[in-house]
């Protein structure tokens, strides 16, 4: 048996662009090398402008999600306000629009809950050494809403056809200060 | 590359204290080291190149910041003069070199034999037959070798360690290879790329590959390998970049963060 993050694959990556972000995630599910689900996404939503991706095993994506929603609700009660995005230790992928500031953020967590602030991209997943390098390669700073669902796009798509564990085509969400696009990405269907 | 080398994970786990076995001191030989780095290769309508780092490591050591990985075959021993075919190497060093060595030899051999330079074709059919005679303690190498065809367009040929080979357009190979080809896919056969406005889902026109000019691809090599310098620690300190052309081989070298 491999390691519990690889058992069914998936990729997510986020991207700060200006005054936006970018967030994708893959839609396979899998076990080992069969694929059980071409329509699993792994981006959730928590507030206005507010997106957590998660990938690793697939029963802890749903579970932490589930738990960040009612952890989210608890502070959303409590506080009567919406929650930001702001550093949380159970997520992987963190992305959003500070709604006070406007400011872009995104970061990354490890498993359990290393933070990892970056000024430029985030990746997790199988296809991770993948998506460091088409991020790596394809993004540069200050990217409008439209660059930087391209950018996004092409680095998570050529990805993950390298990668068998992910792919099946992809989500892209775009969040601006008061402006949120979807986008289904259909990519390789193998 | 490093399922030969997992052993060494195996074999402790790491406790503080002794395990059962203490006391029994077990020897063995393990002939294979990966010494890291990365090479590319892309080809053109009437060029070729290969590029490699220059760091050697083992472990989480550099053995050295200057050790090129791609050679020039049938040349002058000492400028490489005359020689139209190039290889570049990327695994186990010491494995790397031996081939080399023994390729050079081979096409030198050739034309002693034949009074005429042996076609890349040749030589790469040649260098599959050398990797799989050690079918069962193989050359732990991903051999890249490059020239130009009968044609004159430029021709690549990857080989895995035992000896199978495929001619493309454009490979990776070595520690960074993960990195480097899902870029490579989509930036040289522009994979995942469509003409804009050709038409709505099922009907786009996915956008065609086509030789790329000489300056473009030295771009996305530099490209390449700054990129995957800045997420892999066994890349790094010089790019060695060999172009081959009509015009004989051209060699540079690029500075690469040494970090």
């Amino acid at each position: 048996m491999g390691s519990p993050f690889d058992i069914n694959g998936g990729a997510c990556v986020a991207m700060v662009g200006k005054d936006c972000v970018a967030i994708a995630c893959d839609l396979r599910l899998g076990m080992q090398a069969l694929t059980i689900s071409n329509n699993f996404p792994k981006i959730f939503n928590y507030a206005p402008s507010t997106y957590l991706g998660l990938t690793g095993l697939a029963t802890d994506v749903n579970t932490v999600s589930d738990l960040f929603r009612y952890k989210v609700n608890m502070y959303r009660l409590r506080e009567e306000r919406h929650i930001s995005p702001r550093p949380w230790p159970t997520c992987p992928v963190l992305a959003g629009i500070n709604q006070t500031t406007g400011k872009p953020f995104i970061c990354g967590f490890d498993s359990i809950g290393c933070i990892d602030f970056a000024k430029d991209f985030i990746v997790s997943g199988t296809a991770s050494d993948q998506l460091f390098g088409t991020c790596e390669g394809l993004w540069e700073p200050d990217l409008g809403p439209e660059d930087l669902f391209e950018t996004i796009s092409q680095a998570l798509l050529s990805a993950v056809d390298r990668d068998a564990l992910s792919g099946w085509g992809a989500q892209v969400y775009i969040i601006e200060k008061d402006k949120v696009t979807q986008r289904l990405l259909k990519g390789r269907q193998d | 590359m490093t399922s030969l080398m997992d052993h060494q994970a195996r074999e402790t786990v790491g406790y503080s204290f002794s395990e059962s076995t203490a006391g029994v001191k077990q020897h063995g030989f393990y002939p294979y080291t990966d010494n890291g780095g990365s090479t590319l290769g892309i080809t053109g309508s009437d060029f070729a190149i290969l590029a490699g780092d220059t760091r050697s490591t083992s472990g989480y050591n550099i053995n050295s910041r200057m050790v090129p990985k791609v050679f020039k075959i049938g040349g002058d021993d000492e400028t490489g003069e005359g020689a139209n075919i190039i290889l570049s190497v990327v695994g186990f060093a010491a494995d790397g070199t031996a081939l080399k060595e023994r390729l050079d030899t081979v096409v030198k051999m050739y034309k002693y034999q034949h009074g005429k330079p042996m076609s890349v074709s040749a030589c790469a059919q040649r260098l599959s037959t050398i990797l799989y005679q050690k079918r069962f303690f193989p050359y732990y190498v991903h051999a890249i070798l490059a020239g130009l065809d009968e044609e004159g367009k430029g021709a690549l040929y990857s080989y895995d360690p035992v000896g199978s080979y495929e001619r493309e357009q454009c490979r990776a190979a070595g520690a960074a290879a993960s990195l480097i080809m899902p870029f490579l896919d989509n930036q040289v056969n522009f994979k995942n790329q469509y003409i804009p406005g050709s038409g709505e889902g099922h009907a786009l026109v996915a956008k065609k590959p086509e030789p790329l000019p000489l300056e473009t691809v030295k771009g996305l090599v530099r490209d390449a390998f700054t990129s995957a310098v800045e997420r892999h620690i066994e890349v790094g300190d010089n790019l060695q970049m060999v172009i081959i052309t009509k015009a004989g081989i051209e060699e540079v070298y690029h500075p690469l963060k040494k970090d």
